[in-house]
Parts: C-alpha cells; sequence; structure tokens
C-alpha cells in the first residue's frame, strides 16, 4: 500500500507547501514583486522556534503566535526602506528581484555567521511519539499538526481578504492598483502590511518545515524559495486558493517520486516547476506569464 | 473597376473576461482611400486595431490583408504581409536616436525604397536623426511612430489618432503627408476624434458603437444618420 | 533657433565623423584586456587567481550580452559553466578528444543545454530569471545524481589530471578574455545590437518594426551561454580536479551578477572593470570565510540597485556630462 501512503502524506505535504508558497504569492499579487528572499525568511522561522524551544522550552505551536509580530513589523520595514524605492525604479520588475537576491545573499550569510553552517531542528516528540492511523496507514503526529496550521492560516487568510475591509481594499489592488487609487486605497499602506503578512507566513511556515523537512540550514534558503516558486506558478499567480491546490499538487509529485524514486527527489521540484513554465505557464489557475 | 480590397475585416469579434469589446465589425479597405473609423470612447476603436495589427488575437471572424488569411497571425509577420500601425500613445524606442528608430525597421521590415532620412524628411523630423528619441515632445513622437511604420513599406496603414495634441500648424502638414500616402496606392485606417482634419483627410467614414459597425459611408451622411447622431450626441 | 539647429547639424557631423575613430577605439577594447593579461602573468606570480579573475570576466560580459541588451537576467546562469566543465571533462574520458578541442566541446555544451532551454524565453522576465535558476539545480541534481556514477562519476567529481597544462590553460583564458570582449562590442555596435536595445525599449513595437523578437533573443542567449561554457570548460581545465557543487556553486551567478551589474550592464567596458576591481578587492582584503564576501556582495548587490542602478561608469558620465 506504498501508494496510499504516498497519496496522504502528498497531501499532508501539499497543506505544508501551500503555506509555505502563500506569502509568497500575497505579496506578488499585491507588488508585481517576486520576494527572492521569501526561503530565507522561512529558514529564519525555523531557527527561531529551535532557539526558543531550546533555551526556553517554547513549544513550536506558541512560537507560530510569537513570530507573527516581528514578522509584521520586518515587512513594514523592507516595504519602506527596500520595496517602495526599488518599485519607483526604472525597471522595478527585474530590479526587485535583483535587490532581494542581494537581500536573500545577506541573510543567509548572517545565519551561517550566527547559526553555523549547521542543521539544526526540534523533535518532533514535542508533537506525541504514536503515530495517527488515516485509513490504515501511520502518519506522523507533527504531519498532522503542521497541516492543520496550514489550514488554519489559509482559512484567516481568506476570512482576512474577504471579511475586512483592508482584506477588500488588498484585493482592489491586486486586482487593478490604478482604480483602487482611484477609489481612495492607500497603496503603501496595504503593501506595507501585505509584506508583513507575507513574512510571517513565511516564518510560520519555517516552523513547520522543522517537522515535514526535518530541520532548518542557513542555505536551504535558495531551494525553498524556487520551491516556493514552482507552486505558486502551479497554482497561478496571484490567486491564494490557487496556491494550496498548487501546494497539493507538488506535494503528491514529490511524495511519489520520494517513494517509487528516491535518488531523484532533489531533481523532481526543479524539473517539475520547468515543466509548468514550459507548458502550462498560466498554472492551474491563474494568469499569463508569457510576453511574447 | 473597383480594385479589390487591402484589407477585409468580417465578423470580427474580441472579447475580455466574457465582456465583449468588439461584437462583430465588418470593414473595407482599398488601396489609395483614407477611412476614418469614428464612434465614441469605448468603443472598440483602439481595440479593432490592435487584433488587426495582431497584439490581440480575435475570439472570432476573419481578417484578410492583400488576399493572404492574416487572423490571429503575428504582429512581424503582418509587417512582413505589408501592414502597420501607429499607437495612440506613441511607443518609439526611447533610448535609440531618432535614426536608429528607423533604421530598426528598415532593416527586419519589407523593403522600402527610401532611405531612412528620406523617411524621416517625409514625416518632418528632417535633420533630428541624431537626437534620442525620449528627448522629442510628443507630436515628435507620434510622427516617429508613424516614421517607423513607413519604414516597413506598410500597403496597408492604422494610424491611431495622430492629430491628437498637435498644434494648427502641424496639422495641414499631417493631414498633407496621409492624403499623399493614399496618393501612392496605400490603404489608411485612421482613428480620429478632431472632425475637422476627419472631414480634411478621409474619403469615406465607419461609425463603430458597443464594439460593432453601425454605419459606413461619407462622413456627411453619417452626419444626418439618426443613429450615429444618437450615439454620438448620447441621447 | 538658428543656434539649435546649428547644434544638430554638429551632431550630424559627429555621427559621420564617429566610424573610423570608434573602430580604433573597438580594436583597443577586444585587444588591451588581453594583452594586460598577459603581461601580468609575467609580473604576478599567482596565476590561478589571474586566470579566475579572467574566468570572471569571461562569465560577467557573457551575462552582460544576455542581461544587458535583452533584460533577462539568468540567476542560473552557473548552470551553462558547469555544463561547459562537465563537457570537457568527459569529452576527454570518453571521447579521448585533445584539451583543445575538449575545451571547444564545453563551450558547445553550454550551447546546447542553452537550445534545450531557449523556450524559457518565452516567459516574462522575472519568471524567466527563476526558471533558469531551476534549470541550473535540476542540470547540478542530474549530474550529480548516484545513479549516473558510471557517466559523470555522480557526486564523486571530476578528475582531468591527464591533461594537466597550466601555461596553455592560462593562455587559453587569455584568449577567452579577448573572444568575450569582441562578442560584447560586436553586439553593442552591430545591428544585431541595435534590435536587442529596441526589443528591450519596447518588445511590442520591436515586433512591429519587424523584429522577430524571440529569434533574437534566442541569438544572444546562445551567445551568452556559450561564453560561459567556454569559461567552465577552461576553469575545469586549470584546476583538473572538482567536485559537482565546486562548478554549479550558485555563487558563480552571484559574483558575475555583482561584477556585471557594479561595473555598468549594457557597456562594453562596465564588466571588465566590475570584474577586475571587485575580485582584486576581494583577494587583496583576502576574505577568507565565504560567509563573510556572501555578506559584502550581498549589501553591495542591494546597495547599486538602489544608489547605482545604472552601474560604475554612470558615474564617470555623469561627471564628465557636468564638467562641460
Amino acid at each position: 500500500m506504498l501508494w496510499l501512503f504516498a497519496l496522504i502524506a502528498g497531501v499532508l505535504f501539499g497543506l505544508y507547501y501551500g503555506l509555505a508558497a502563500l506569502g509568497l504569492n500575497l505579496i506578488f499579487g499585491v507588488m508585481r514583486m517576486v520576494n527572492l528572499a521569501h526561503g530565507d525568511v522561512i529558514m529564519l522561522g525555523g531557527f527561531a522556534a529551535v532557539l526558543l524551544f531550546d533555551h526556553f522550552g517554547v513549544n513550536p505551536l506558541i512560537t507560530v503566535l510569537l513570530v507573527i509580530p516581528p514578522s509584521l513589523l520586518v515587512g513594514y520595514l523592507t516595504y519602506y526602506l527596500l520595496g517602495r524605492r526599488v518599485q519607483r525604479s526604472r525597471d522595478p520588475e527585474m530590479m526587485s528581484l535583483v535587490m532581494f537576491f542581494g537581500v536573500s545573499q545577506v541573510i543567509e550569510a548572517v545565519a551561517v555567521i550566527a547559526f553555523g553552517n549547521n542543521e539544526a531542528s526540534i523533535t518532533s516528540a514535542v508533537f506525541g511519539t504514536r503515530p495517527f492511523s488515516i485509513a490504515g496507514q501511520g502518519v506522523p503526529g507533527a504531519w498532522l499538526v503542521s497541516a492543520g496550521v496550514g489550514l488554519v492560516a489559509l482559512v484567516l487568510l481568506f476570512l482576512y481578504l474577504y471579511r475586512t475591509s483592508l482584506g477588500r481594499a488588498t484585493r482592489a489592488i491586486m486586482s487593478s492598483p490604478d482604480e483602487a487609487r482611484a477609489v481612495g486605497v492607500n497603496p503603501d499602506r496595504i503593501s506595507a502590511l501585505t509584506f508583513g503578512i507575507g513574512v510571517g507566513l513565511a516564518a510560520i511556515a519555517g516552523i513547520l518545515s522543522l517537522f515535514m523537512i526535518g530541520g532548518t540550514t542557513p542555505s536551504e534558503g535558495v531551494d525553498l524559495t524556487v520551491t516556493a516558486f514552482a507552486v505558486i506558478v502551479l497554482g497561478g499567480l496571484g490567486s491564494p486558493m490557487g496556491t494550496f491546490l498548487g501546494g497539493i499538487v507538488f506535494g503528491l509529485a514529490l511524495m511519489f517520486t520520494q517513494t517509487y524514486a528516491p535518488v531523484w527527489s532533489g531533481f523532481a521540484p526543479f524539473a517539475i516547476l520547468l515543466v509548468i513554465m514550459l507548458l502550462r505557464p498560466t498554472g492551474l489557475l491563474g494568469r499569463t506569464v508569457r510576453s511574447v | 473597376m473597383v480594385a479589390s480590397p487591402a484589407l477585409q475585416v468580417s465578423g470580427l469579434t474580441r472579447s475580455f473576461g466574457g465582456l465583449p469589446a468588439l461584437a462583430g465589425v465588418d470593414l473595407e479597405l482599398r488601396p489609395g482611400e483614407v477611412v476614418g473609423l469614428l464612434g465614441p470612447n469605448g468603443s472598440g476603436k483602439t481595440t479593432l486595431i490592435n487584433v488587426v495589427s495582431g497584439v490581440y488575437r480575435p475570439t472570432s471572424g476573419r481578417v484578410e490583408l492583400l488576399g493572404h488569411d492574416a487572423t490571429g497571425q503575428a504582429p512581424e509577420r503582418l509587417v512582413r504581409l505589408g501592414l502597420n500601425r501607429t499607437f495612440q500613445t506613441p511607443r518609439p524606442f526611447r533610448p535609440l536616436t531618432v535614426l536608429e528608430n528607423v533604421q530598426v525597421a528598415l532593416r527586419h521590415g519589407r523593403d522600402a525604397a527610401q532611405s531612412p532620412e528620406e523617411i524621416l524628411e517625409l514625416c518632418g523630423l528632417g535633420g533630428q536623426g541624431g537626437l534620442p528619441a525620449e528627448s522629442l515632445n510628443s507630436s515628435q513622437q507620434k510622427r516617429l511612430d508613424l516614421a517607423r511604420a513607413l519604414a516597413t513599406a506598410p500597403e496597408v496603414l492604422l494610424v491611431d489618432e495622430l492629430a491628437a495634441g498637435m498644434r494648427h500648424d502641424e496639422l495641414d502638414g499631417a493631414a498633407e503627408l496621409l492624403r499623399q500616402l493614399a496618393a501612392a496606392g496605400r490603404a489608411l485606417l485612421v482613428v480620429e476624434h478632431l472632425m475637422g482634419f476627419v472631414r480634411q483627410v478621409t474619403d469615406r467614414v465607419v461609425v463603430l458603437n458597443a464594439g460593432t459597425t453601425i454605419f459606413a459611408g461619407s462622413l456627411e451622411e453619417a452626419s444626418q444618420d439618426p443613429h450615429v447622431v444618437e450615439v454620438f450626441l448620447g441621447a | 533657433m538658428s543656434s539649435v539647429a546649428q547644434r544638430l547639424r554638429e551632431g550630424a557631423g559627429a555621427v559621420g565623423r564617429r566610424p573610423r575613430r570608434q573602430m580604433v577605439g573597438d580594436v583597443l577594447l577586444v585587444v588591451v584586456p588581453p594583452a594586460g593579461f598577459l603581461v601580468a602573468s609575467l609580473v604576478y606570480n599567482n596565476q590561478l587567481l589571474l586566470l579566475t579573475m579572467m574566468v570572471y570576466v569571461a562569465l560577467a560580459q557573457g551575462l552582460n550580452v544576455i542581461f544587458g541588451f535583452t533584460g533577462y537576467l539568468p540567476f542560473g546562469y552557473v548552470g551553462f559553466f558547469g555544463a561547459g566543465a562537465y563537457g570537457t571533462a568527459l569529452s576527454v574520458h570518453f571521447l579521448h578528444a585533445p584539451i583543445a578541442l575538449a575545451v571547444l566541446l564545453g563551450g558547445l555544451a553550454g550551447l546546447l543545454v542553452a537550445a534545450l532551454l531557449s523556450p524559457l524565453l518565452r516567459l516574462t522576465g522575472a519568471y524567466f530569471a527563476i526558471a533558469s535558476l531551476a534549470a541550473a539545480e535540476a542540470l547540478y541534481y542530474l549530474i550529480s545524481n548516484p545513479q549516473l556514477t558510471a557517466v559523470t562519476n555522480g557526486p564523486y567529481g571530476v578528475n582531468l589530471a591527464s591533461v594537466y597544462n597550466s601555461g596553455a590553460a592560462y593562455l587559453a583564458a587569455v584568449v577567452l578574455v579577448g573572444v568575450a570582449m569582441l562578442c560584447v562590442v560586436w553586439v553593442r555596435r552591430s545591428h544585431f545590437g541595435m534590435s536587442l536595445r529596441a526589443i528591450r525599449a519596447d518588445p511590442l513595437a520591436a515586433r512591429l518594426a519587424g523584429v522577430n523578437v524571440v529569434r533574437a533573443r534566442t541569438f544572444a542567449w546562445l551567445i551568452s551561454a556559450t561564453l560561459a561554457g567556454l569559461a567552465g570548460a577552461i576553469y575545469a581545465w586549470a584546476v583538473s580536479v572538482f567536485y559537482p557543487e565546486a562548478v554549479f556553486d550558485l555563487s558563480i551567478s552571484v559574483f558575475a551578477i555583482v561584477f556585471a551589474l557594479f561595473g555598468g550592464v549594457g557597456t562594453v567596458l562596465g564588466p571588465l572593470l566590475g570584474a577586475v576591481i571587485l575580485y582584486g578587492v576581494y583577494n587583496y582584503i583576502g576574505v577568507s570565510q565565504p560567509q563573510d564576501f556572501q555578506l559584502i556582495y550581498g549589501v553591495l548587490i542591494v546597495l547599486i540597485v538602489l544608489f547605482l542602478p545604472n552601474g560604475l561608469l554612470s558615474i564617470r558620465l555623469r561627471r564628465l556630462w557636468r564638467g562641460r
């Protein structure tokens, strides 16, 4: 029953990957910028959980709540110090990409200097040692917790986007910045807040990655960014719901590769991204990324 | 004996996200004539130019260019077949010089008989070849758009609001240039809001409303057609 | 009014006069840098450092061809470098090719990978940048895969000691610098380069000028990848023993991007100056920990984007302008 396990694990991992990509997609939707330091924020979230657990015994689920205020602050500052400036440059799309590439390099280097180039992890025993049984397949409790947090984050994000005035303004900017400005939405305020939410979602995903990937290392940021990008391209750029669909497709593909061809599991995410970009660049439910 | 059409558009439609911007346009351009394309804002004039010039693919309908099926062809292919256009908001290659703008088109388009300097002279940009295109004012940029289009030796030329924003002394020159191009056997479709300019330049007009052709005939007849009058006065 | 006309006429005159003087300048731009590296090897004894610097000059110029002239930035540029290194190694091991031919085949490997990836050029800039990164990573995981040990020696790396010849490798790198300069000068001056600048300014308008946008970009992409492939080939020859993670290291892309941006992309001289100055300073300071220069270069990238988006050469031009 290998396939059944791969199926269940694929869906659970899919929810995690959806969460890991959600912030990237949200920031892209509002600012038309790809935050190439996204994976590095995920990595930092992981280290935050490890440090708080090792030194103060803080449960990672508590850390999920603790990272939110600093993330919002970091997002605000990043937007006003870097994002807004580069958005006004001659070629914002490429220049923001290059700049966040630099930011990514800085974060990675600082993390190596601060934490050493080693893997850090928390024992998954914090969520109980007994595997849960789903359809006869034993699944680690930590996977269920991670998938659950992913679902909760998705529901909260949707309530925010569809039930609050700030959320409605955010969606207005996502669909048409000029019209949103015309009806009195302040794009700076929304962008800064969205940047904060995007950073927060990444940090939360980083905490969960300790249990899904098994640990965090300073150099994993680039791979995580590419993975998250693959997920949002799969699900459609600028479509938060699509991100979760993309995450599940990606999770299933990854789990089936890991089950049946484990040597190729490092190769798979990149190959998947390339194939989607070449065959279906609009994603499963999204807008076009082709120019000519 | 009437010449066969240079451009024939039949039943052309184009929707954006379910909203029809063109809902069945029919149009015919013959060599040597200038046709005015009129209609209120949002009636689909620029969309029609975009679809015919290959910027957008049509949702349905047919475009025939000089006897070839040109429906949904890529812009560079249409240029080779003998069609070009200008933009309502001019789009010269801003970092290139005026001369280079024309040279690029001369090199890649159909063989134009004229030199780049002659084309610039024709469009009232003589002697300005060495300037960067971004230093031109908007009226000059519009004429550079036109010069670049002419450098590809088009048989069919779609001109989107050339006169808007021009000074009075520039208008006569522009009108004369368009008439001259038609006299050389080209077919021109001209979108314009200035009625004086339309009267001066066009042989006949086509009126669009809500993405469909509602009138084709002379400007005089158009001004007496109750439907056209209603559309323009917004009754 | 008459003074404007006069100035215009003078401007036109300058265009007419320029070719001969410009041609001399262009020849100097192609000949002087390699000659400089030849002379440098006589007075400075760390040949591997100079060779690596030349490799980075070629990489920065190769990146300049695609990024500076089309606006497409391949973060995965290192993929062609790695393809070149492995192309050379496999040619030596399996075809028993003489090393000169093996180096050329390394360049060909870069070209072939680029041809295979050319459909990516249909994507818009940001997606292209990230897709190219994924392509480089995929290539790395492919080549270093233990299941391919029989072909690529998988994760265990390559040994080219049988063809080691540091003097000849150095000369090859000197030639490569000349070739890289020639490519950029040609792109800068030719009609092809003019089309690329037109495309960069406005792709749609370029298509309406009759330019086949995808074909022009693809051509620049192939030139750029071949330069990186040759750079990887010569680097592999010079270091002779290497592991896959060394020739697919993302920091090679970072270096090429930083050097090109620092000097100024879209210019002929900028990437050369960027590579020589920054790689020289980096070695002079003697930063020993990789994370330290990663930090420095990361900060540098951010600062360049915010304060010097057109590179070092833009300062020089701006000052000359004011001096007039």
